[in-house]
């Protein structure tokens, strides 16, 4: 009896085996095209076309602050209330996800996830059509749209950009006031930032810089800077830097990548931050900084509301563009796109145009980039009056890179390990060898630039 | 599931009525029974570790199969700096893990006697258990803060210039070892004392006659009875210890100088998306855990020979087989 049944599950075992490991499907061989059958997202007249689909969609977003009800605010049950209003037969259902990056890459390899999704950073461009539906011509919307190329892979786009972010930094202007700056005399250079934290810590009692280290995440924002802000160059984040050796080295005018990083490590050895790093509090600095407490914090423009709503002083909430100023004299800023909405391509046609009709409702008319405070996604939109500093700073957009070499970025920052924009681990070192007097500076910059050289040459293409 | 030509080949009987006969109904019933938990044991834990044996040999992220690359992720977990320096820490787990056993056993000897409040201390102490480990990180996190409990505390009593327990890399993974200590202590102390109330009560009733004081007690009939689930929770916390995660993960995050194996794994794996590495890393690990198990083992089996010799201590046959 033994034998027997031993023999029958090591049948179904290895069965059950064969089968799983049969099913790993084979990504990446054929690129994407537009569906003929379906009509594309530019020609969509929102209110007029499709007004009696019925259908029912799933969307997934990262935003859970704005998936409860709440009187007070316009939530995602107030979209859902206004679109239904033309269109009563589309029955929209949000699901929110916290760690949302991380989740849904991992759920999006099933076909049933739900109808949208904001694209996930892991998917890289060229894989983009394993997922999700192409719904226009790059070309189509690129004249009318801020942000379009973000998602976009090969002429087609993927993701509509929900709002965009500009890279600055949040200070409390009371705070400024006091320490003797006024909006016209913000800090513009590394130097002049840190003379404006030793002000504020000179002549008032809040915290100069706020670093947000515990939150981990939070940290991240630093490498936001180091594209077009940093650099002035639009094609530095995707194209250039992949391809270069030791971009993290002293250019010796007080910008590029190396400026943004040293500027945290001064602003901590000159004791211009909290005393203890590891005792930060994310959801506490919110009501710090509206209260004068917190000088300036680094974070991207998303923070702004935030920040505004977390106290009642949300007039003392400022955003300022990173100080760095190029050598022309001119300041830039890093601006990009917040996540993209995706299309599910396996679920019906019925359902890709409703889930094309709510996207094109959310960007166009439901003003969500303006009162998120971002920056519009349609260049006929207006910029909210928080991003005013931004006035007159020219707005960088990492430009994406072309077909051949459009994973290269994501590969060589995996590669290198650094994960700039998606890990804090290397920007907490910076805090960590200030305080525990391990490392120095250059030390840290010639570990990344080896890392960073090695993943170069691995990936970039021999010329 | 059938298998009617090995049925019908002892004797005349069809397959149906083979199955009808007492014998064939066990079979059946046996079958039908084992095939739910085996096909879910299978399903969830050995099905994921094949694939994570067979992942640790390609370059791949969760969605993207570059390459097969052979041992060349092994090599890397071998000669990368980090993964064996992350090792390193385990070290002071281990040392804590034997700190954690000993007070255990301490406070399950004296619990196992008649103490007053004994109830209450033995639901005190195993409570830490029952919380789920990010809320116990999220605990002492603010326990440890700087200005924090533990400052306030200790001011209290007049200790007013205290190290940053957190930042301050001479002190700060002895600080998560305790705080791992606290939340898996009563899990040992709870075996321990289930496995003092197996030992015949009248050995100690013997020995007391004998004149045995309380150490001798303790060394003599409880140690040598309750030897196998000492050494069995000894092997739970050496695992335990080289793959410890939570407190390091959700108190400091892994920063100045805590990130552990598996903090270090779980960020090669979530944010650098070298899930091939990780793999490796991981299988490398359990390779570690069997070898000290069968060491530990090993070790376990000498004692049990050297035990058979006859000592001073008065050896207990039944207790030593249990």
């Amino acid at each position: 009896m033994k034998k027997a049944l031993s023999l029958v599950l090591a049948l179904l075992m290895s069965m059950a085996l064969l089968t799983a490991c049969g099913s790993g499907g084979d990504p990446g061989s054929s690129g994407g095209s537009l569906d003929p059958d379906l009509p594309t997202y530019d020609s969509l007249q929102v209110g007029e076309d499709y007004t009696d689909l019925k259908a029912e969609l799933r969307v997934i977003t990262h935003r859970t602050d704005l998936i409860q009800e709440d009187p007070d605010g316009r939530d995602f049950t107030d979209f859902v209330k206004e679109f239904n209003a033309l269109y009563p037969n589309i029955t929209i259902n949000y699901e929110g996800i916290t760690n949302y990056n991380d989740d849904m890459s991992t759920r999006i390899s099933s076909n049933n996830w739900g109808d949208i999704c904001m694209i996930p950073q892991s998917i890289l461009l060229p894989d983009l059509h394993l997922y999700f539906q192409p719904v226009c011509q790059l070309s189509s919307i690129e004249a009318d749209y801020n942000f379009a190329t973000n998602r976009a892979y090969d002429g087609l786009v993927y993701g509509i950009p929900s709002t965009g972010n500009a890279q600055g930094i949040i200070y409390n202007k009371k705070v400024a006031e006091a320490a003797g700056y006024t909006s016209d005399s913000l800090p513009k250079t590394p130097d002049e930032f840190l003379k404006f934290l030793q002000d504020i810590k000179d002549k008032t009692d809040a915290i100069p810089l706020y670093t947000n280290f515990a939150a981990g995440w939070t940290m991240t924002a630093w490498d936001a800077y180091i594209s077009g802000g940093a650099t002035a160059d639009a094609d530095w984040m995707n194209i250039t830097m992949p391809q270069t050796k030791d971009p993290f080295a002293d250019r010796g005018d007080g910008t590029g990548p190396y400026a943004v990083y040293k500027l945290l490590y001064d602003a901590v050895s000159l004791g211009l931050t909290e005393d203890a790093p590891t005792a930060t509090d994310w959801e506490g600095c919110k009501p710090m900084i509206n209260n004068g407490e917190i000088g300036a914090m680094v974070l991207g423009s998303w923070a702004i509301i935030q920040m505004q709503e977390a106290g009642p002083n949300a007039a003392d909430i400022g955003y300022m563009p990173f100080p760095i100023t190029q050598p022309d004299g001119k300041q830039y800023a890093s601006a990009g796109s917040d996540y993209c909405y995706g299309v599910n391509n396996s679920i019906s046609n019925d359902n890709k145009i409703a889930a094309m009709l709510y996207i094109k409702w959310l960007t166009e008319s439901s003003n969500f980039a303006y009162d998120q405070g971002g920056v519009p996604v349609l260049k006929s939109q207006p910029y909210p009056a928080t991003l005013a500093a931004f006035d007159g700073i020219e707005l960088v957009e990492d430009t994406a890179a072309p077909t051949e070499i459009a994973s290269l970025q994501a590969d060589v920052n995996r590669e290198s390990e650094l994960s700039l924009n998606a890990d804090q681990t290397h920007v907490q070192r910076i805090v960590e060898a200030v305080i525990t007097g391990g490392e120095t500076f250059e030390d840290i910059i010639s570990d990344w630039n080896a890392r960073w050289n090695a993943a170069v040459d691995r990936y970039a293409p021999k010329s | 599931m059938s298998q009617p030509s090995a049925a019908t080949a002892h004797s005349n009987l069809t397959f149906i009525q083979k199955c009808k006969t007492m014998r064939g109904q066990q079979i059946i019933v046996t079958i039908t029974f084992l095939v739910a938990p085996l096909l879910l044991l299978f399903t969830f834990t050995y099905l994921p570790f094949f694939k994570m044996v067979q992942f640790s040999f390609y370059d791949r992220d969760y969605l993207r199969v570059r390459d097969f690359v052979g041992l060349r992720n092994y090599i890397d977990v071998f000669s990368r700096s980090d993964c064996f320096q992350a090792l390193k820490l385990s070290l002071y787990y281990m040392v804590g893990s034997v700190f954690q056993i000993s007070l255990a056993l301490l406070f399950a000897t004296i619990l196992s006697f008649k103490v007053r409040g004994s109830k209450f201390f033995r639901g005190a102490l195993y409570f830490p258990c029952l919380i789920c480990g990010i809320a116990v990180g999220f605990i002492f996190k603010f326990f440890l803060n700087p200005g924090f409990v533990l400052d306030t505390l200790l001011g209290w009593v007049g200790i007013a210039d205290t190290p940053n327990w957190l930042e301050n890399t001479a002190i700060n993974n002895i600080v998560l070892v305790a705080c791992s200590l606290w939340k898996y202590m009563g899990q040992n102390i709870v075996l321990f004392i289930g496995a003092i109330a197996s030992v015949d009560p009248v050995l100690y009733e013997a020995a007391e006659i004998d004149g045995a004081n309380a150490w001798q007690r303790f060394k003599c009939i409880i140690i040598p009875s309750i030897r196998t689930i000492v050494v069995l929770n000894l092997i739970l916390s050496i695992s335990g210890a080289l793959s410890a995660f939570e407190m390091p993960y959700v108190v400091t995050n892994g920063t100045f100088g805590t990130s552990t194996y598996f903090v270090v794994m779980n960020k090669l794996a979530h944010t650098d998306m070298k899930v091939g590495l990780a793999s490796a890393m991981a299988v490398v690990l359990l390779g570690i855990i069997v070898i000290v198990t069968f060491i530990q083992k090993f070790v376990e089996k000498k004692m049990d020979e050297a035990d058979s010799r006859p000592h001073h201590c008065v050896a207990d046959g039944k207790g030593g087989k249990k």
